[in-house]
């Protein structure tokens, strides 16, 4: 017998597979997506979920950044 | 040539939400992924045998010419002998590239021997255009001397402006000449505007956006600059193209009708990948125009509606001048770009080659801040902070022996994109799948 | 808490109860909240070229289309200048004419950003008034300008020059034999003025001498421009490379150049009415109203009623280029004007300010911030000019010299204005210093100083001119509008990149370090709630690890660190943890001085951990590699004076690319990256550029650094998990206010409370509370923390401990208290009277608990 299960692989660092992690425990994207937790630098996901993901990690990108470049008005 | 990313497994960690690049950024890129009869049937050619001759790695030329006379195949090893082996990652590159443009094919010798062959075809008409002889494909000593006689300057001229025209119309700036719908039918095919979903008229892609970052090259060659060329002995469908050229700029010719035609610098820059840095492209592209500061200001000194409009891929205007405009990069304006298909190196690229030559009397001598240059790479990987690869996971394999027979078969397919055997879970490419599923269900089966 | 019982107490120090505050006033910048308080500006002022542009296109590609607005000139290769509709100018610094430009520029408009190759600028009104104010004429502002520009000079910009500047620099206010007159070389705007009921109200009528309209008639002389100290070589050099410069800029730089000095040349005639010296401030402000504000200007050489000082420069004071030209904008037209004058750190302001004295000869008062500075300002002027310690006196709470009668008088802002109760001597200083008339006022680090507290010296003093310096005038800071018409405007401000390539301050290569946060630190960051956020960015292990290999890098190098932190918790655990001495708000001043002495010359001692209280007192010549691991906020202000402290120039300044060294520590994928990019806009828009290190090359293969393993990050984690919420804000400083808003926040037993600002040393009071302290652990208070001690505005103790708040009341004791060590020595046995008690703090009332903060 095996398990067979479809899905996304998802290589990354460390702090973002524990930002991935935290969205999922605290079901920030409505629902949970990691289907198994692999290793240190992966993660099996639900497939259908990526575009949501995505649009949250270009949301905490852009929370933690700031223009450097002004435009001197 | 040499670095052209190819060999790199770049492809292997393509995300899924990043869209379809420019593909074939030039002649080589494009040409293998030819099926083979037709590559042969370019090769009836002399023109094309030299162009990819000259598009080919130093070391292929090397192999090309030294077999070129030579009529039967020649032993593999022979031919791995002739550079040292230090060297063999270089042979081995080249023996790909030979193989993947169909210039020569693997053959067996007499005794069992492997050895290479250069294609009949391509080595004929090779030999045509290197010394002459077979049917006439370009010969100038049949014409007359032209009364109209075009000079470099005037063909220079010509060419940048029907180029820029081109180019312009793909941007949809305001200022464009018209172009023909033959061109404009070009520029549909090659993907670079498609046709718009509510009017249908002509917009411009990403790869077009791409293409406008790249190099002024493409993939035509022909011989020497200012000398002049008979269109006899061209078949309908040559001429139309040769029509074509010219409106890209490509090729000079004075009136339609006119028994000669003249290949401009652009034209054969656009083949001589080689002399990218040198004079030719320099007197071709406009002097450099471009301030970038450390504090991400963008000046650019230019009146042209296409350089502005290329600079605002990447940038945020703010103020246009007559002979200046003022812009800022920033994440937001670099993002934009980087969505739209366009890479961190395309961006720094094109800011580096327009420089404005005052940047390099600056403290650090480089054409753009270091900073800067950093700063917009590290917006790109921010991007790429998880890879995501489509996969299909195995686990709770009943034992440790079942778990290493679908391993050992995945990766020798090379299709295992994750594995960790303590836990006896692996991840396989989603397109293997029906194929690993198939072979487990065997397996299952027999055992 | 259970029946009344008087807990003791007890510090990790000393037993003080309280300490003495750093004199140091520090105000928190808020980028993106104005000042309640508006400043006055003229009308003009509230004039905004920006709008210019509401009418422009924008063109396909989204920026504003010009070109239909101005005509491209021939010969525009050799003219330098862009100006755009809203006032913008745009300046390439590698034109033939730059340095012609620059100087105009620079008077007229205020700086956007001067990176390498092109420079902004902005025409504002502050700008405008600025030029007029050292002598600069109407015409001849929008002529150069026409003349400089690449273009023709939209219409718009020329009308807001004009509308800046007609009514401009008309009127000065003069101090004249300790009375204050209002004088202008044009009766018309008296009447005008004088027809305004308010300025009527100001205008002080002291006899019947003034017949008609009453106007004090007066010829003014013959002007001598003051020459500065021992000049250097001539520094023009004209330009000898290939460009030809249009005739018409340089034949028009020179007659502007020249008539700046000799304006007012012949014997001018002027009017004046005198003012009522506490209606100063309303004059000014309704003058600003009318639009003609009032230039302060003082006449020293004709100063007949206040005696000479006998102070000159000394023939070593060489001035620099930018120093000589910064004193020429003041005394220009061979009287003083005030106004404030802009350098970086390290670019030598104090020699501009004792210059400055030097030139005016008259009674001199310094103004600056902390008690370390007074002492630095005495250190200039004998280092500088041939005064000696009879002629400087420091008014400070520590320093014992006799200010009376002294010539150069050095003290803070806060000892000058603030409301206790003083001592005899202090109270007879005072009383000296209202009734002179100082010929100029110095004011050091004019930005930290907040509008009220500055309002309050210019009531408490009389002075006839007054020289603002500073490195940072952050413009759109509505409190810096407000120093522009209080002081006068902006005299001067250099280029810190073009300081930088002299080799006159240092060259700084400034890095932002990204240290990754480890797992189990992001861990808690994206579930604790926000205050504990900073310090688990703080205290991320891979920044404790960067931290620590960065500083053993360059001590092998033979550097010297300075490593700022504004969090206490992570100052001293990085400290500690490191071995390194460090100083912050509670470090006694001996300890200070102390541990910089040491760092200054003890070659083992080549890395100190400082608090903010560093960020601006302290001058570290020695400094060269600044590494900062925990900052306020996005304050740019705090960088740029960060920076400010390896900035002076340092050895072979020239011979390196990089002589110091800025690091920024940012936890990657938290706030402290948001924040870190803040604050480096004003840097980086003076041309500075931070390199993003993402490794730290070798920091691999650097043996032993602590917090490697996950142990110790483990345990790390607990610990910081376990601080408390205190722990987690900044340093608070004197006059930043609590979280509240209100109250200024103590812990008990660590700091003094009252706002104080050095008259009383150390103060020691009993603290009576109702009810009974336990511990949870049932172990001794000792050196533990028990609650917080505030004081309300009103001078109300508010205590604080656990989730209780308590409100009490200061008593004096009917007779005092001495607290007494007893020692044992072998045989004998001493007494020390460690101090004496003369007041208590009761809590009757019954604890409140706190809700929803």
């Amino acid at each position: 017998m095996v398990n067979v299960m479809k899905g996304v692989l998802v290589r990354c660092d460390q702090a973002m597979k524990q930002f991935l992690l935290h969205l999922d425990e605290t079901v920030k994207l409505g629902r949970k997506f990691i289907i198994q937790d692999l290793d240190e630098n992966h993660l099996f996901i639900s497939a259908d979920i990526l575009d949501t993901l995505q649009a949250k990690i270009d949301d905490l990108m852009d929370q933690i950044s700031f223009p450097l470049a002004e435009k001197g008005n | 040539m040499a670095d052209n990313g190819i060999g790199t497994s770049k492809q292997e960690i393509s995300t899924l939400i990043t869209q379809s690049n420019l593909e074939c950024k030039n002649l080589y890129d494009y040409l293998k992924t030819r099926p083979s009869n037709i590559l042969e049937r370019l090769y009836n050619h002399p023109a094309i045998c030299l162009a990819v001759y000259r598009e080919l790695p130093e070391l292929a030329r090397q192999y090309v010419i030294r077999i070129l006379f030579v009529e039967q195949p020649v032993p593999q090893a022979v031919v791995a002998s002739w550079g040292s082996q230090a060297h063999s990652r270089e042979h081995n590159y080249v023996t790909k590239v030979l193989t993947e443009l169909n210039v020569w094919t693997e053959g067996s010798l007499p005794g069992g021997l492997l050895g290479w062959i250069l294609s009949h075809t391509f080595k004929r008409n090779l030999k045509i255009a290197l010394l002459g002889g077979g049917k006439s494909w370009s010969m100038s000593s049949a014409l007359e001397p032209d009364k109209n006689v075009r000079d470099i300057n005037f063909l220079d001229t010509y060419s940048s402006e029907r180029w820029e025209c081109v180019l312009h119309y793909m941007v949809g700036s305001q200022q464009q000449e018209g172009i023909s719908a033959d061109a404009v039918r070009i520029l549909l095919h090659a993907g670079l505007m498609k046709r718009d979903e509510d009017d249908g008229s002509p917009v411009i892609t990403r790869q077009g956006f791409q293409f406008l970052l790249l190099d002024r090259h493409a993939q035509l060659s022909f011989s020497t600059l200012g000398k002049d060329y008979s269109t006899e002995g061209m078949s309908q469908g040559l001429l139309i193209f040769l029509q074509h050229l010219r409106e890209f700029g490509l090729v000079y010719q004075r009136k339609r009708k006119a028994g000669r035609f003249y290949p401009t610098r652009l034209a054969l820059n656009i083949t001589n990948t080689q002399s990218k840095s040198t004079v030719l492209l320099e007197e071709d592209t406009p002097k450099g125009y471009i301030v970038v500061e450390t504090n991400y200001r963008v000046y650019a000194y230019t009146d042209s509606n296409l350089q502005v409009a290329l600079i605002a891929l990447f940038t945020e205007l703010m103020y246009r001048f007559p002979n200046l405009v003022v812009g800022v990069i920033t994440r937001d304006s670099i993002r934009q770009a980087l969505r739209g298909g366009i890479t961190a190196d395309q961006i720094i690229g094109y800011l580096k080659q327009h420089a404005h030559p005052q940047m390099l009397t600056s403290e650090s001598k480089q054409p753009l801040p270091p900073t800067v240059v950093d700063q917009i790479k590290l917006w790109e990987l921010e991007r790429n902070r998880l890879v995501y690869h489509e996969g299909v996971l195995y686990s709770q394999f009943l034992s440790q022996a079942d778990f290493n027979v679908l391993r050992e078969y995945a990766q020798s397919n090379g299709v295992l994109i994750w594995c960790n055997k303590e836990k006896r879970t692996l991840v396989v490419n989603k397109n293997a799948h029906d194929d690993v599923r198939k072979f487990w269900k065997k397996y299952s089966k027999g055992s | 808490m259970g029946p009344p019982k008087r807990p003791g107490f007890k510090s990790d120090k000393s037993s003080k109860k309280r300490k003495k505050e750093e004199e140091n006033t520090w105000i928190p910048e808020d980028d993106d909240v104005a000042e309640g308080e508006e400043a006055t500006v003229p009308g003009a002022a509230a004039r905004d070229a920006e709008k210019n542009d509401d009418k422009i296109q924008e063109d396909e590609f989204g920026s504003k289309d010009y070109r239909s607005q101005m005509i491209l000139k021939p010969d525009n290769n050799s003219r330098p200048l862009w100006v755009a509709p809203n006032g913008h100018i745009f300046l390439e610094s590698f034109s033939p004419v730059y340095k012609h430009a620059h100087d105009f520029l620079i008077a007229i408009s205020e700086p956007v950003c001067r990176p390498e190759h092109i420079h902004e600028y902005k025409l504002t009104a502050y700008s405008l008034y600025a030029a007029v104010s050292v002598g600069l004429q109407t015409n001849d502002i929008v002529e150069y300008l026409k003349r400089l520009s690449k273009t023709s000079v939209p219409d718009g910009i020329v009308e807001f020059i004009k509308l800046c500047t007609l009514s401009y620099g008309k009127v000065k206010l003069v101090l004249k034999h300790n009375k204050y007159f209002v004088e202008s070389p044009h009766p018309e705007i008296l009447q005008k003025l004088l027809k305004d009921p308010v300025i009527q109200e100001c205008r002080l009528r002291r006899t019947a001498e003034e017949e008609g309209d009453g106007f004090i008639t007066q010829v003014q002389d013959k002007k001598i421009i003051p020459s500065f100290g021992a000049k250097p070589g001539t520094s023009t050099d004209p330009n000898s490379e290939g460009t030809p410069v249009p005739d018409d800029i340089t034949n028009f730089y020179e007659k502007m150049d020249n008539e700046e000095e000799e304006e007012e040349d012949t014997g001018l005639q002027t009017v004046s009415f005198e003012v009522n010296q506490e209606k100063i401030e309303v004059i000014q402000k309704r003058c600003i109203e009318l639009e003609y504000p009032l230039l302060a200007e003082y006449d020293f050489r004709n100063d007949t009623v206040n005696a000479d000082i006998n102070i000159d420069l000394r023939p070593s004071a060489v001035l620099r280029p930018y120093q000589e030209k910064s004193l020429r904008k003041m005394f220009g037209n061979g009287r003083a004007r005030s106004g404030v004058i802009v350098l970086p750190c390290g670019a030598g302001k104090s020699l501009v300010g004792v210059t400055a004295c030097c030139t005016v000869r008259k009674r001199a008062l310094v103004l600056c911030n902390s008690g370390v500075s007074v002492e630095q300002w005495k250190q200039q002027f004998k280092m500088w000019s041939t005064a000696d310690d009879s002629m400087i006196c420091r008014f400070t709470s520590e320093a014992k010299d006799k200010p009376m009668g002294c010539s150069i008088l050095v003290t803070t802002y806060s000892m000058i204005t603030h409301t206790q109760k003083r001592s005899w001597e202090a109270e007879q200083t005072m009383k000296w210093l209202q009734e002179q008339e100082w010929g100029i006022m110095v004011l050091d680090e004019v930005h930290t100083i907040p509008a009220k507290m500055f309002r309050r010296v210019l009531t408490i003093v009389q002075s006839h001119c007054k020289l603002g310096l500073t490195a940072t005038l952050l413009r759109e800071d509505d409190k810096i509008a407000d120093l522009n018409f209080l002081i006068g405007p902006k005299l001067y401000e250099a280029n810190w990149l073009e300081l930088q390539k002299k080799g006159f301050i240092a060259r700084v290569q400034c890095a932002e370090v990204w240290c990754p946060m480890t797992p189990e630190f992001y861990r808690e960051y994206l579930v604790c709630k926000t205050s504990k956020r900073l310090l688990l960015y703080v205290m991320n292990p891979n920044k404790f690890c960067a931290t620590q290999y960065l500083i053993r890098y360059h001590e092998r190098r033979g550097d010297k660190t300075i490593v700022f932190s504004d969090n206490v918790f992570a100052l001293k655990h990085y400290a500690i943890k490191m071995n390194k001495p460090y100083i912050y708000g509670p470090t006694s001043q001996s300890e200070r001085i102390q541990i910089l002495q040491n760092f200054k010359f003890n070659p083992k001692v080549n890395t100190i951990f400082v608090s903010k209280v560093a960020d601006t007192s302290f001058d570290l010549p020695e400094a060269n590699v600044l590494i900062q691991i925990s900052s306020h906020g996005g304050s740019r202000r705090q960088e740029a004076q960060r920076l400010g402290r390896i900035l002076r120039a340092k050895k072979g300044a020239i011979a390196e690319e990089y002589n110091a060294f800025f690091y920024t520590l940012v936890s990657q994928d938290t706030m402290e990256m948001n924040y870190s990019r803040k604050r480096q806009r004003f840097l980086v828009n003076q041309g500075y550029s931070y390199k993003v290190i993402t490794k730290l090359a070798g920091m691999d293969k650097e043996p032993d650094l602590m917090y490697k393993t996950r142990e110790e990050q483990g345990l790390l984690l607990q610990q910081v998990l376990a601080a408390s919420d205190i722990d987690c804000e900044d340093e608070k400083m004197p006059g930043e206010g609590g979280r509240g808003g209100s109250s200024g926040s103590r812990r008990v037993g660590h700091m003094g409370s009252i706002p104080d600002d050095g008259v009383i040393n150390e103060e020691y009071a009993f603290i009576e509370l109702q009810g009974d302290l336990k511990s949870h652990s049932e172990t001794a208070f000792d050196g533990k923390f028990v609650g917080d001690l505030h004081f309300t505005k009103s001078g109300t103790p508010l205590l604080i401990i656990g989730h209780h708040l308590m409100y009490g009341k200061e008593m004096k004791l009917e007779k005092p208290f001495a607290l007494l060590e007893k020692k044992q020595k072998n045989d004998s046995t001493d007494y020390t009277i460690k101090c004496v008690i003369r007041k208590k703090i009761i809590f009757k009332t019954r604890p409140k608990p706190i809700v929803g903060v």
